[in-house]
């Protein structure tokens, strides 16, 4: 039984809509991340001389690709699901704008890796938005059986729609 | 922390390897402080029993997410404020798991030049307490000319 199947390779070149992330770049978010990932590095705070060249403050390189969050009021898929044991925790949030891909959402997702490309930081008090595109998704026979590889490809751009970053990230199901 | 400091594209000598940059080790608070910064709630960071018994792993694994980070801080804090971190790319190719430590390590593996600006080519990975890679990966940075103007910023990528 292909995992791949008819129902799954629909998906293949399905864009997403832009997406703007529910809350600008904060700085309380910025410090609490910078101190999660132990880089208090003094660009991420305030004005100084490292960042004048970007503008002032600025959040962490990858910071833009954890800003897609749960808006507010919107469906909370913890107490939705509290009752399913095959809940994983993240449940819809994991593509990055895009639609689950359904005919697998029982499968186990593991990141695979990325490939990105960086134009410029996110500042303080920007907006940031996505679009995404399901670029690939091939499945692989390996040493712990067949696996799904699904590529999805993001823009990141800025509230003046100034490109930030590209990623082309793997995710590995199975 | 950044180290840096202005760093000049003719300062880097092909085999040259960056400072090891060492995280860890990483406890469960470490990861649920992390899931917490960036709200994504997989259970495999910090519900041993569902890691184990539902998704059969050997344990509570360390976020790519978050081991892609300390790639980032080792390049941009080697680059140094005038520099850019162009490119990256890297897969996670084994599991990491609660209580290791990361040694994030770089080494140059090629230079050549850009518009303006030199380009540097970087292999790189992660390495555990065992000595074992899971993380292999490249990356592309760029850095002025000594007496060269900076980089420009927004960057602007060389034509292809």
């Amino acid at each position: 039984m292909p995992l791949l199947t008819d129902a799954l390779k629909e998906y293949i070149g399905l864009r997403s809509e832009t997406e703007i992330a529910c809350d600008p770049v904060e700085r309380g978010a910025v410090r609490r991340y910078a101190q999660a990932i132990m880089d208090e590095d003094p660009i991420f705070d305030a004005p100084c001389a490292n960042n004048a060249r970007f503008g002032g403050p600025v959040a962490p390189p990858l910071f833009p690709t954890h800003m897609f969050r749960r808006a507010f009021g919107a469906p909370d898929p913890m107490q939705l699901r509290a009752r399913d044991p095959d809940f994983d925790g993240i449940g819809a949030t994991a593509a990055q704008g895009l639609p689950e891909l359904e005919p697998i959402r029982h499968l186990a997702l593991l990141n695979g890796g990325s490939e990105i490309e960086f134009f410029r930081y996110a500042r303080h008090g920007e907006t940031v938005k996505l679009r995404s595109r399901y670029a690939d998704i091939v499945e692989k026979e390996t040493s712990k059986g067949p696996m799904l590889f699904v590529t999805i490809e993001t823009e990141y751009r800025n509230g003046d729609d100034e490109l930030l970053m590209t990623t082309r990230r793997t995710l590995i199901r199975r | 922390m950044a180290m840096g400091g202005p760093r000049y594209f003719e300062d880097c000598e092909i085999g040259a390897t960056l400072p090891v940059l060492e995280k860890g080790p990483l406890t469960s608070a470490h990861l649920m402080r992390w899931s917490a910064a960036m709200e994504n709630w997989h259970k495999i960071h910090y519900d041993k029993p569902f890691a184990i018994e539902h998704d059969k792993l050997p344990g509570l694994l360390i976020n790519g997410s978050f081991k892609q980070q300390f790639i980032l801080q080792l390049l941009k804090d080697w680059v140094g404020p005038a520099g850019w971190v162009w490119k990256v790319s890297f897969q996670f190719r084994a599991m990491n798991l609660v209580g290791e430590t990361m040694s994030v390590w770089g080494k140059v593996s090629a230079k050549r030049d850009g518009p303006g600006y030199g380009l540097i080519d970087i292999d790189l990975g992660i390495t555990n307490d065992a000595g074992k890679e899971s993380t292999p990966g490249t990356a592309t940075l760029a850095l002025p000319y000594r007496g060269g103007k900076p980089v420009p910023y927004p960057f602007v990528p060389p034509q292809s």
